[in-house]
């Protein structure tokens, strides 16, 4: 090192302790950074670190390289290389015992004296300390030194010579014989031992790299090329090297010499250090010249089998641990991606630690891993069943439960999904009973000639378009006045009523047929589910106040009934249509105070003036259909498409389910749900709720189309692949476009026709048959060959039958009980008769027949046939998650 | 075997002892200062007639023209044997001796001039461009030849005339010109180019400024004090032929010295200069050492050529040496 290029060593078996060594060595000790006070003369390394000066040697000028001895005892030796090509042992911080003295001041000569490049130990046979020096002639360039050896046998001659050197030595000090000598004429720039066999030894020459072999040393294995400096094995790996040339480095296989298996991205600056990670596998540092950074190439990812030239996938990114230019560093043998890195200058010291990279994937099941460094932390959704999470399961894990619990398949109570989905979504609710509400009115008018017989033809799809078209088609509109019931008082609300607006009602679920308003049955209903204020609120607007008051009063009496209902009834009781009565004043102003939102709209109506009704209309916490089914009732032809209009548009940019009651499974609905999707990613919901009602237009919607095969992707995803199988039925029922068409047919082998039962009925063909093979009944499955040319059929490669024959069930213990047996079997085993056959040998047989022989096998049925059939389908061996 | 042909295009000139001063700068930036040139290929050779230096084309810019200045009108390309290194026969002779019969004695039968160059590390053998394809014809069965284009070593191809040689006329060589051996002794050594900037003013010293009080007379008396000093940098490699007495003024351990720390006493060849049309001078001296396996240095000046040998066989050396004179 001569003063400008500092290195740093890491003690082999110390992990506190470290040499720098640039016109001298210094050996450090790094430790925690002190409690309270840092001593005098500690250097902080980091935040946490601080480093200790222990022992500086500068005995040995011109130092070149130096290496470590890697045994325990003597622990601080090291070998120093000179310029002259002399390697002296050292040691640093030691009090000269017994076993060090031996050792320490030793000298090995070159024979001609050159620069010594590079130095290694071996690592098994720690006496060999191997020394690459320049070339000098004929002379050899790599020189393996035994440190345990005593003295040059012809000591006696060279100290005759030795004229010109100067330095005292003790001559029995001095070795002048090498134990083994490598590398003539030739010169040696870095060398490593190969940890597969101690005995090999890497060396970076003059344009090439070498492998000797000291059980052989007039052998070497070489290969020509540039990138000679700085040869180091992969401690993961050990066939895998980097060595490098100016700015570019290059990775060797040792299995594979030729060539460097890859060559990392050229630096525009020489390099000066590359070194393997010693903590994690595959991370190559490298360090340039003049720079600040350290750039790190992590080779996790072996490369993919196909194709040998392919180039295994490297990340490459830099890390900046200091501020001043890096003169070297090292990384630490035992922590994780830590280095210590030393200035260019001045000897400034930085303890660093490489953060990980973090790879993170989420699984189709809501939970999330991410892995960094050692570890993998793995990050679940709280399941939590008995208490009520505070936090909203993910959508994936609800679509999840809802699959399971068969969302979206109940479709003759339409309503009932709600419940499947969990029964807790408000939105939800409203959404399955508007379906329902909507498919019971198209279904009463499809088959009961009732009064909606008019109605029927042109408006028929009316049902499915929503409220919103519903009333913008309203002719007709009586005003009527009436009473309150049970009371001759005349209100002075008008009342508003045309067919329509019934049938709007009656998708409100208000009321069940028209056109008279009777809405008990509702009210019955509501009483039932304990609805007691909203019960109250719909008898109220349906001008039958003494009703409200006797449901008010039953909600309060019943169990656990709110007493409040009570008094809230008493107020309703004190009625008075009286403008200025004291009662419409206090009622006005303190029905806001109301928790209830149908007590407080009940106020809002007897306070309110006729036709200004906002105090309802606009109750967002009131349920739209009530609101809707209000404004039906008591808005004007004016004002109530107006407030429709109004209220859809709200609906759809809120993505609000509510609001499908007024768009209808339209356009406008598919907006709707395309807001709601986009907000929740429910694309369950949405696609039973457009495959439910929807007409087909609706369904040749792009954005109809892509939740759908979300959905089937998802439930792909999961395995559930009878969910997925039953959702395509349901799909192929209500949109019979989406069969998909057969895609696989059975062709004869020697006439190449279809022996399929849809090819062989086409008229043309003019044939009767109609089943063979293929999933057919027994008695008509007997036909074993081509529907075409009357050739067989081809074997099953195990039972040795034609295919076609049935699979015979195996023999029972009872005749009786076979039969039983027989019935379930073929219904349940249908699919045992399939052709099935693998594509790479193209044996095959029946379906059932492949699947038992695998159970138990690898390969093929066919003799001699060595394929591995089901391994080589991929898919073949996952197990679906909802196999029920 | 090896023999690797250089890509430098070196120039051979003489710069006259008092012509020294004007070409100080360049020559301290070639040796010195070698990141701040181009030049690849720089030795420096001091006589007792002469400075003799050796510099590829970039080098040569540096320097200035003068009348002080001869240059010799070709343009030399160096050559380089390198062994293949498997046979470990670790006694293998150094020097010119290696190559006297490989190389420079067919090229002596086929009448071509060479100019030789020893250095610490290697031998250069220095041939004129003109004459490359008659020294590959030469060459190509003993050796595997390679030719060096932008520091990529590739094969050569023999340019493939073969029409017009002269068939070799293997006539023995006797020694044809005068000997002389001084008296002093002399080290080949080399240094550590990172430790070159603390000894610059020594060498510079040496190089430029000690001859005058030094000088012990020009003529090529035997048993003389000759004033001899070479300096080359070459590819980074660092090479320095000085005396005994010079080498003593370089500090402990900075001068590669070799276990051994051999001396080697000098040879000089020619009373007159000997030009450089004239072939198998080193011929005659080299091969009579090879025969005898004494390793030896050859460097070629503009004037005189000068062997070195172990100084423990100087005596048989002379006594060869004037075996082979006196044949004539």
């Amino acid at each position: 090192m001569s003063g400008s290029k500092p290195d740093i060593l890491w003690s082999p078996h110390h992990p506190d302790r470290y040499v720098i060594c640039d016109s001298e060595l210094g050996l450090y000790r790094i430790g925690p950074v002190g409690g309270t006070e840092t001593k005098p003369g500690t250097l902080p390394l980091s935040e946490e670190t601080a480093a200790t000066l222990l022992a500086i040697n500068s005995d040995t000028p011109y130092m070149k390289c130096v290496a470590w001895y890697p045994k325990h005892e003597p622990e601080c030796l090291l070998a120093v290389g000179q310029a002259n090509g002399r390697v002296v042992l050292t040691s640093l911080g030691q009090s000269h015992n017994s076993t060090c003295k031996e050792l320490v001041g030793k000298e090995f000569v070159p024979k001609h004296a050159r620069q010594c490049n590079t130095l290694a130990w071996n690592p098994v046979d720690n006496n060999l300390l191997a020394a690459g020096l320049d070339k000098h002639r004929a002379d050899f360039s790599v020189l393996i030194w035994d440190i345990s050896s005593k003295f040059a046998p012809e000591t006696s001659v060279a100290a005759e010579k030795i004229r010109i050197s100067t330095v005292d030595l003790d001559s029995s000090m001095v070795v002048t014989k090498p134990l083994y000598e490598l590398g003539q004429n030739d010169a040696c720039l870095s060398l490593c031992w190969l940890f597969r066999d101690p005995k090999l030894l890497l060396a970076g020459m003059h344009r090439n790299l070498a492998i000797f072999d000291l059980r052989n040393t007039s052998q070497k294995m070489f290969v020509n090329t540039k990138a000679i400096q700085g040869v180091t094995v992969d401690p993961h790996f050990h066939d895998r090297v980097a060595s490098f040339f100016e700015g570019q480095v290059a990775i060797w296989d040792l299995r594979k010499f030729e060539k460097p298996v890859l060559t990392l991205t050229e630096q525009s600056k020489p390099l000066t250090k590359v070194a393997w990670c010693p903590t994690r596998t595959g991370l190559l540092a490298t360090l340039t010249r003049d720079s600040n950074v350290i750039r790190l190439y992590d080779m996790q990812h072996t490369p993919t089998p196909i194709g040998d030239e392919t180039e295994p996938t490297i990340i490459e990114r830099s890390v900046q641990p200091c501020e001043s230019q890096i003169g070297s560093f090292a990384w630490h043998p035992s922590s994780q991606n830590r280095m210590v890195v030393v200035s260019a200058t001045n000897r400034v010291m930085t303890d660093f630690t490489v953060f990980e990279r973090i790879s993170l994937a989420w699984s189709s099941t809501t939970s999330l891993m991410w892995a960094c460094g050692r570890h993998l932390y793995d990050c679940a959704e709280d399941s939590a069943e008995g208490a009520e999470s505070t936090v909203e399961k993910d959508i994936a894990t609800k679509m999840r439960e809802r699959a399971q619990s068969r969302y979206g398949h109940d479709t003759l109570q339409v309503w009932r999904n709600h419940l499947l989905a969990g029964g807790n979504d408000p939105q939800l609710k409203s959404l399955w009973y508007d379906l329902s509400y909507i498919l019971y009115v198209s279904h009463m008018k499809q088959c009961a000639e009732d009064m909606e017989l008019k109605l029927q033809g042109n408006k028929q799809s009316l049902v499915y378009s929503g409220i919103k078209n519903i009333i913008r088609t309203s002719s007709g509109t009586t005003e009527s006045r009436r009473c309150w019931i049970g009371s001759d008082r005349q209100t002075d609300v008008p009342r508003f009523s045309s067919e329509e607006r019934c049938l709007a009602l009656r998708l409100c679920g208000w009321i069940s047929r028209g056109p008279d308003i009777d809405v008990e049955t509702f009210l019955r209903s509501l009483e039932q589910e304990r609805e007691w204020e909203r019960a109250a609120a719909i008898a109220l607007f349906n001008l039958d106040i003494r009703r409200a008051i006797q449901i008010l009063n039953k909600g309060a009496t019943m169990e656990k009934g709110d007493l409040n209902l009570n008094v809230v009834a008493m107020a309703l009781s004190g009625y008075t249509d009286e403008k200025s009565s004291l009662w419409r004043e206090m009622c006005s102003s303190l029905r806001l105070q109301l928790k209830n939102p149908y007590l407080c709209i009940m106020f809002a109506f007897l306070t309110s003036e006729p036709g200004a009704y906002d105090g309802v209309l606009y109750e967002s916490s009131v349920a739209v259909r009530d609101r809707v089914a209000f404004a039906c009732m008591f808005l004007s032809d004016a004002q109530l498409p107006h407030y429709i209009d109004k209220l859809t548009n709200e609906m759809k940019e809120a993505g609000n389910l509510e609001g499908i009651l007024l768009t209808g499974l339209t356009k406008d609905g598919v907006d709707l749900m395309e807001s709601f999707v986009d907000r929740t990613g429910d694309v369950q919901t949405a696609s039973f709720c457009t495959l439910k009602g929807s007409p087909g237009e609706v369904l040749k919607d792009p954005r109809v189309q892509c939740w759908i095969e979300n959905y089937r992707n998802l439930l792909d995803a999961w395995r559930f692949w009878h969910k997925r199988a039953e959702f395509d039925i349901l799909r192929g029922k209500l949109d019979p476009s989406s069969k998909p068409l057969a895609q696989v047919f059975v062709s004869c082998n020697f006439c190449g026709k279809s022996i399929s039962y849809s090819c062989s009925a086409m008229p043309h063909q003019g044939r009767g048959f109609s089943q063979y093979g293929v999933s057919g009944s027994p008695t008509k499955s007997k036909v074993t060959s081509c529907p075409g040319c009357r050739k067989p059929l081809p074997r099953c490669a195990l039972c040795l039958m034609n295919m076609g024959t049935p699979v015979s069930s195996c023999s029972g213990p009872g005749k009786s009980d076979e039969k039983v047996d027989l019935t379930r079997e073929n219904k349940l085993s249908q699919f045992n008769n399939w052709f099935t056959w693998c594509h790479n040998c193209r044996h095959g047989g029946h379906a059932g027949h492949m699947l038992s022989w695998f159970r138990d096998h690898t390969e093929c049925p066919v003799s001699a046939c060595t394929c591995k059939c089901m391994q080589l389908d991929t898919t073949g061996n996952l197990v679906p998650a909802d196999s029920s | 075997m090896e023999l690797h042909i250089l890509e430098h295009s070196l120039k051979v000139a003489s710069i006259e002892k008092e012509g020294i001063q004007i070409c100080t700068h360049g020559l301290m930036k070639l040796a010195f200062l070698a990141s701040k040139t181009r030049c690849k290929f720089f030795s420096l050779t001091e006589t007792p007639e002469d400075y003799t230096i050796i510099v590829d084309e970039e080098g040569f810019k540096e320097l200035p023209q003068s009348d002080l200045i001869s240059v010799a009108d070709a343009t030399w390309l160096a050559l380089n044997v390198v062994s293949g290194g498997g046979n470990a026969s670790s006694s293998q002779p150094i020097g010119v001796t290696k190559i006297a019969k490989s190389v420079i004695a067919p090229l002596a039968d086929h009448n071509i001039s060479v100019f030789m160059l020893s250095t610490y590390q290697t031998d250069f053998i220095l041939v004129r461009e003109r004459d490359l394809p008659m020294v590959m014809h030469t060459l190509s069965s003993e050796f595997t030849l390679l030719r060096v284009v932008n520091g990529e070593t590739v094969a050569a191809h023999d340019l493939g005339v073969t029409n017009g040689f002269v068939k070799p006329k293997l006539v023995p060589r006797p020694i044809i010109h005068p000997l002389s051996s001084p008296s002093n002794m002399f080290c080949v050594t080399s240094l550590d180019p990172d430790t070159l900037p603390s000894v610059a003013t020594l060498l510079m010293d040496v190089m430029f400024y000690s001859g005058g009080s030094k000088e012990l007379g020009t003529s090529s008396e035997d048993s003389s004090h000759i004033r001899f000093f070479s300096f080359s940098l070459i590819e980074g490699y660092i090479s320095l032929v000085m005396d005994e007495q010079t080498a003593q003024r370089f500090p402990n351990n900075v001068l590669f010295t070799s276990a051994s720390g051999e001396l080697w006493k000098m040879v000089r060849i020619g009373g007159q200069p000997l030009g450089f049309d004239e072939c198998g001078i080193v011929a005659q001296i080299s091969e009579p050492l090879a025969t005898a396996d004494i390793p030896a240095y050859y460097i070629s000046t503009f004037k005189f050529d000068h062997a070195l040998v172990p100084e423990e066989n100087i005596q048989s050396v002379i006594k060869a040496l004037r075996t082979e004179s006196a044949a004539q």
